[in-house]
């Protein structure tokens, strides 16, 4: 795993997904016609998540982070192509699923990754330095979808998002020099 | 695994054509329903615009493409008046300038998109208010007009009263002024007619001053009411607005009853400190409390006690006139999915009140399964200068709130009842009110509303391709 290459990747999927979450909270609570609703929307990811973190430890360690990171960036490109067709609340549940599922698999990479690669002594440093950057780039992503917004409707900024986890992918399947 | 990137990317895009494609279908067939949440109705497009050449252009194309078109603006309605099938819904909240605010004259002119409070916001530094509105601010002056709305002052009751003119964008796409002077006709017309005479553009209203307030409650029986009113607050000279309850609570059920007049400070020196306008606060308690008094009869007299007993606490409190007018309202937001809480609002001759309220009384004590939540009670004076005018006399109007399902034979329960209520109201000289849901029948309407019949031949004048539809026209013309 390229480290350089890694923060590169957090940087554009931290964007990614900072764009899209405002208004993903909003599209759930348009869908659901009650709180009860929303929180089961957010409770099924959670437990989706809960449930699938042992299977996704192990996968980690046989299969390489890399292959996990590459499976998060382009299935949430394409479940953000789906975001926008949904308007039955069993189409949010479903989605939130996967979502859950997805997140899961993206959090333990990032550990995952991290833990392999810093060293012991100086891990402070560098996981802060690491942070910086996936810090600034969803800083930028937030402050710049709060103008887009004036300009493009909700359902393109999934799409936008969608095009940068697409992005993303591609980007972390080049081949390692 | 780099080799398969680009056929990722190939797979993706195809995918993601595909996706914009459906997304472009159900953008163009939107389902939209009103804030009553019983009439869904599929469209055929959401159009809005704040140039007035765009809106012009809006309606000469759907004049070409034979499209019906339905205005709307924060879509309380609760009939569909701002919906019909397949029409175009011309979205008038972006259309929302304040114009024009003459202090000397007291006059303001504002795009019909704007809000109740947008105008507050404006007009309270320079110590102005409104003359007349709904008693929450959450309204569009273009919805409001063209219900001709009333609300708690009891010297301007009616909308129509504040109006000095406004512009109309017609079904040909032309703009006509509209006053008591030019085109009389659609000033009675158009007001009151539920955006079936063409777009309300902008609209110059008359204001008042702000004014400092005191609170004034006072408890008593419905049989008290009409004499107490009449002395107390039409001939007390310092009384300004009023507004009263009456119990829906199984223990005083449609007998016990506290109004709550407004009364003119004797200090008005203390304006300044109560001028700040409101926001809305604690909306959880209020929440609550209405949420108890939809499950039975013990959350209703619950409600009942506590209302009472914190409106005797605010006795004497000071409010200013603006604060007076824009009461909460997000407490009473409403989002179970299959039910809904529906208005209803009836209007009965002031001395008729007590033996109204005892009809009332004994047909709803039959119907155990009518979840009715609050009634309030307002005044409005006679007033026939619209068309559809619904103050024949002067009149207590009665608003009901009621917790209904929405499945069908909820609504077909529901409208049963209503349908007796009106008739009762009727029967004492009464009229209802219009922007709410379809139940009454043709022959209530006319008998309701004397003029409904030129109302509808008047529409076909102005607009003989039926631009303008909308779901109250579709129900009742013939
Ligand atoms: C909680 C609540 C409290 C209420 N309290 C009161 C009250 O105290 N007093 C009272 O009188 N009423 C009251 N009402 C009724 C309310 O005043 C009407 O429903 C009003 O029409 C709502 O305004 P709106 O902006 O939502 O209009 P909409 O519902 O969007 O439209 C109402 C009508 O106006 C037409 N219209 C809208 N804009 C234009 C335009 N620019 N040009 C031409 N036609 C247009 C529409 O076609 C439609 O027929 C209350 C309603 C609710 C839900």
């Amino acid at each position: 795993m390229n480290y350089r290459r890694f923060i590169i990747y957090q940087g554009s999927i931290g964007m990614a997904s900072s764009m899209i979450f405002p208004f993903y909270v909003l599209l759930l609570k348009n869908v659901g016609h009650s709180y009860s609703q929303f929180g089961w929307a957010y409770g099924l990811f959670a437990l989706t998540a809960a449930v699938s973190y042992p299977i996704i430890g192990k996968l980690a360690d046989k299969t390489g982070d890399k292959v996990l990171l590459i499976s998060y960036a382009w299935g949430m490109a394409l479940i953000l192509l789906i975001f926008p067709l949904a308007f039955e609340i069993w189409h949010v549940y479903i989605l939130q699923v996967v979502m859950g599922l997805l997140g899961a698999v993206q959090k333990n990479s990032e550990k995952t990754v991290l833990a392999r690669t810093v060293q012991k002594e100086t891990a402070g440093k560098e996981i802060g330095h690491y942070h910086i950057w996936t810090s600034v780039s969803a800083a930028i992503a937030i402050i710049g979808t709060g103008y887009l917004v004036d300009f493009l409707t909700i359902g393109s900024i999934f799409y936008l998002a969608s095009a940068v986890f697409a992005w993303s992918g591609f980007y972390i399947m080049k081949r390692e020099e | 695994m780099y080799k398969y990137r680009y056929f990722a990317v190939f797979l993706y895009v195809l995918i993601f054509i595909g996706s914009i494609h459906f997304f472009q279908i159900q953008l163009s067939n939107p389902i939209i329903e009103d804030h009553g949440r019983l009439l869904p109705v599929k469209m055929k497009a959401i159009k809005s615009s704040d140039d007035e050449d765009e809106l012009r252009k809006i309606i000469r194309e759907a004049k070409k493409n034979a499209d019906p078109i339905s205005i709307s603006g924060m879509q309380h309605s609760q009939g569909g008046q701002t919906l019909y099938p397949n029409g175009i819904l011309l979205d008038m909240k972006s259309y929302n300038n304040i114009l024009k605010l003459d202090k000397e004259k007291k006059l303001i002119t504002v795009q019909s998109g704007v809000t109740w409070a947008d105008i507050q916001s404006y007009i309270n530094p320079y110590g102005l208010a409104l003359k007349v509105s709904q008693s929450q601010n959450i309204f569009t002056v273009g919805g409001s007009l063209s219900v001709n709305v009333h609300g708690r002052d009891i010297a301007y009751t009616s909308l129509i009263e504040s109006v000095e003119s406004f512009r109309l964008l017609n079904a040909e796409g032309n703009i006509m002024h509209v006053s008591r002077q030019e085109n009389p006709a659609l000033f009675q017309l158009v007001i009151g007619g539920y955006g079936l005479f063409g777009v309300i553009l902008d609209v110059t209203l008359q204001l008042t001053d702000d004014e400092l307030y005191q609170i004034r409650t006072t408890s008593l029986t419905f049989d008290e009411y009409s004499a107490y009113f009449k002395t107390k607050v039409l001939q007390g000279e310092a009384v300004k607005m009023h507004l009263a309850r009456i119990s829906v609570a199984p223990e005083s059920f449609l007998t016990e009853m506290y109004t709550t007049d407004y009364y003119m400070a004797d200090d008005q020196g203390q304006l300044e400190l109560n001028s700040t306008l409101k926001r809305e606060s604690l909306i959880a308690i209020p929440k609550f409390f209405l949420g108890l008094s939809r499950l039975n009869g013990w959350g209703k007299n619950l409600l009942w006690k506590t209302q009472e007993a914190y409106n005797h606490r605010i006795d004497d409190s000071y409010i200013s006139r603006n604060n007076v007018m824009r009461s909460e309202s997000t407490f009473m937001e409403y989002e179970n999915v299959n039910k809904t809480e529906v208005l209803q609002e009836y209007f009965v001759p002031i001395d008729q009140f007590t033996s109204y309220i005892d009809d009332l009384r004994k047909t709803l004590e039959q119907e155990e399964n009518f979840n009715l939540l609050n009634i309030t009670v307002r005044y409005v004076k006679k007033n026939e200068e619209a068309v559809m005018s619904y103050a024949k006399e002067d009149m207590f109007g009665l608003v009901m709130l009621i917790n209904q399902g929405s499945s069908k034979e909820s609504i077909d329960e529901s409208g049963r009842i209503i349908r007796k209520m009106i008739d009762i109201t009727l029967d004492h000289d009464g009229s209802y009110y219009l922007p709410y849901y379809h139940f009454p029948t043709e022959v209530q309407l006319e008998e309701a509303y004397p003029r409904t019949e030129e109302f509808f031949n008047m529409k076909k004048e102005y607009d003989p391709d039926g631009r303008f539809k909308n779901l109250f026209y579709e129900e009742y013309h013939k």
